[in-house]
């Protein structure tokens, strides 16, 4: 394992809806080092989607310091914000969130033409991504062609063809039956153990942790623990 | 920004592949019927308009001269019409006197004006030699012959509309009495059909005979009217003439029939103008509601689009490209239809009085201005509603909140 690479100090993320205040997080602190697979648990409303959402640049904590390679990302712009997520940070959403009109490969390269590739070098590296996660040979299907576990597949190539620093998934496999879930996640655990790719991952599933080195238990939006995994991956 | 035109064109270019075909023939349908109309009633004003000009070129020719200021005649029309065949680009001229008469007939009397003119000098200059419905046109040495235009002959186009002189035909002898009150009597020689009030509420007689009845010398004329070669740009060769020494004011059959028509023209352009406003804002709202419900719907999409690191502006580019692509295809549409019901009309034109034919003008001007239009049009119509739901945060967009 590497130096700590995200640093996470005193998270607070408070909601007001309608006069009613909701303490999503309440100071929550860690340290992720880089090639880490981390799986965050928690039942509904401990804040586990929260602290995701803050960690990859969707949402901006009330208060606290979140740091990446030293970077502080809490008071970064958003233009910046923008930035960085697209070019460092990978996020996998529990329900795919394809776009149903692009092929499996154009919604893989879409992003890295955004990042200034020339078209052959977002294909080639759309057609590695896939490749990675086992679709290959599916570079032209459409979503609506692909089954529910391949769909989250090129979710993840979409989300790792720009080689992040960290690749974020929010229950990936939530819409899945176990079986799928497995090839899901065997994918991503090939991702972390081939290729070093740091992963933090949403689950409420525990079975899905015996994939992970490190799990973070939350309730209530703290954190009541935090254990790295002894008996190796399965 | 390059980047986000190429993401924004990737991703228009698979929506619109893939998207819903028969949605997609509908807009394209309805924009096409809206750019057709945008170029369709101006073509047929275009086509009144044309018909009325070419209609002012029988009493002015191309160009016409009249007497300045509180002046009746143009003195030495002789002289001006040696300067005027000397310029450039002018086929022939002519002068011509218009005088005040009553015509009789079996007791029926009409007012009129009577054209004095040099019947061969007319053949290069007018159509008059050419729209003789009965009889002959006149002669060089014909004094004693009148042309009756049809609206003072019974049976003949609009003859209805005014008094008329009866049954008076070909051959037939009526009396005419000048303003200077001088009585003459003249044989029939013809009745001519212009299917225009000017010309045929009036009657031709010889120059010459003018000039007797009224007593004038020294070649006067109430107008010089001039034909020009076909490539002649009657604006140009005005302001040649004026330059060659024509102290006359000097005027083009276009901005005669403008001051004729103006008032007309107007109201049928404010017409226009409305039709075409209309039709540009309900094009501009369909394709707006279009994207808008299409981002609403999409608005989850869109904000994922955004979280993973699709910038605003390539969201916005890309519905406009989709907007343009809809519009794009509309002009295609609308320009076939547009050409089809053009050949239609041009094939059977809108007939009044049984004479009158109204075919539709193309004007490549105005269709050129009506696909910069719609083009603008769509680029607005696509940008507002996607600039509105891209505004929203990702947490909003997403997840509503």
């Amino acid at each position: 394992m590497e130096k700590e690479m995200i640093k996470v100090n005193n998270l607070v993320r408070y909601y007001g809806t309608d006069g009613i205040l909701v303490k999503a997080l309440n100071g929550v602190s860690f340290n992720v080092k880089k090639g880490e697979f981390i799986m965050i648990m928690g039942p509904s409303g401990s804040g586990k989607t929260t602290l995701l959402r803050i960690l990859g640049l969707l949402d901006k904590p009330t208060k606290g310091k979140y740091t990446i390679n030293n970077l502080d990302l809490v008071d970064l712009p958003e233009e910046e914000r923008n930035y960085y997520r697209l070019t460092q940070l990978g996020y996998v959403f529990q329900d795919y969130a394809l776009i149903n009109e692009m092929s499996a490969s154009e919604n893989v390269y879409v992003l890295s033409l955004m990042e200034g590739k020339s078209k052959k070098e977002s294909l080639f590296d759309a057609k590695e991504a896939l490749e990675k996660v086992g679709l290959g040979d599916k570079l032209e299907r459409v979503p609506n062609q692909l089954s529910g576990g391949e769909k989250q597949r090129v979710a993840i190539a979409r989300a790792i063809a720009k080689k992040p620093k960290i690749l974020f998934a929010d229950e990936p496999c939530a819409n899945l039956d176990t079986q799928t879930s497995e090839q899901v996640l065997e994918v991503l655990n090939t991702l972390n153990k081939k290729f070093g790719q740091t992963i933090v991952m949403v689950t409420h599933e525990l079975w899905h942790t015996k994939y992970a080195s490190r799990i973070i238990s939350l309730r209530d939006g703290l954190i009541i623990s935090d254990k790295k995994r002894r008996d190796g991956f399965k | 920004m390059i980047d986000d035109i190429r993401v924004g064109f990737v991703s228009a270019l698979s929506s619109v592949k893939r998207g819903n075909k028969k949605t997609l023939i509908f807009i394209i349908f309805v924009l096409a019927l809206i750019f057709m109309n945008l170029i369709f009633l101006p073509s047929f004003i275009g086509g009144i308009s044309g018909m009325f000009t070419n209609f002012m070129k029988y009493p002015y020719g191309d160009i016409v001269i009249e007497p300045g200021g509180d002046n009746i005649y143009i003195n030495n029309a002789d002289n001006v019409l040696q300067k005027i065949r000397a310029v450039p680009d002018v086929k022939a001229a002519t002068k011509r006197l218009d005088v005040g008469a009553s015509i009789e007939y079996n007791q029926k009397v009409v007012g009129s004006t009577i054209t004095g003119l040099l019947p061969s000098e007319e053949y290069e200059i007018s159509n008059y030699p050419y729209i003789i419905k009965e009889g002959e046109f006149l002669g060089d040495l014909a004094r004693d012959e009148i042309i009756l235009g049809a609206m003072l002959v019974e049976g003949y186009f609009g003859s209805e509309i005014y008094d008329n002189l009866g049954g008076v035909r070909v051959g037939s002898l009526v009396n005419v009495t000048y303003s200077n009150n001088v009585e003459r009597t003249y044989k029939v020689k013809g009745i001519m059909e212009g299917t225009f009030e000017l010309v045929d509420l009036n009657a031709l007689i010889h120059y010459k005979e003018i000039e007797d009845v009224f007593g004038l010398n020294e070649s006067k004329a109430t107008s010089v009217v001039v034909k020009l070669e076909e490539e002649g740009d009657s604006k140009e060769v005005k302001e040649k003439i004026i330059s060659v020494g024509v102290k006359e004011p000097v005027f083009t059959s276009d901005e005669k029939s403008d001051a004729i028509l103006r008032q007309a023209m107007q109201s049928i352009d404010m017409i226009n103008v409305v039709s075409n406003l209309v039709s540009l804002i309900v094009g501009a709202a369909l394709i707006f509601i279009i994207i808008y419900i299409n981002t609403l719907n999409r608005r989850r999409e869109i904000g994922i689009l955004k979280a993973v690191g699709i910038t605003p502006n390539s969201i916005r580019i890309s519905y406009v490209f989709i907007s343009m692509f809809y519009v794009i295809m509309g002009i295609f549409a609308g320009l076939i239809l547009y050409f089809i019901l053009m050949f239609y009309f041009m094939k059977n034109p809108v007939m009044f009085y049984e004479t009158i034919r109204l075919t539709p003008e193309i004007q490549s001007g105005l269709i050129i201005k009506s696909i910069f239009r719609m083009l603008i049009m769509s680029v607005v119509a696509g940008f507002i509603p996607a600039w509105f739901v891209t505004r929203k945060s990702i947490l909003e967009a997403i997840w509503g909140r």
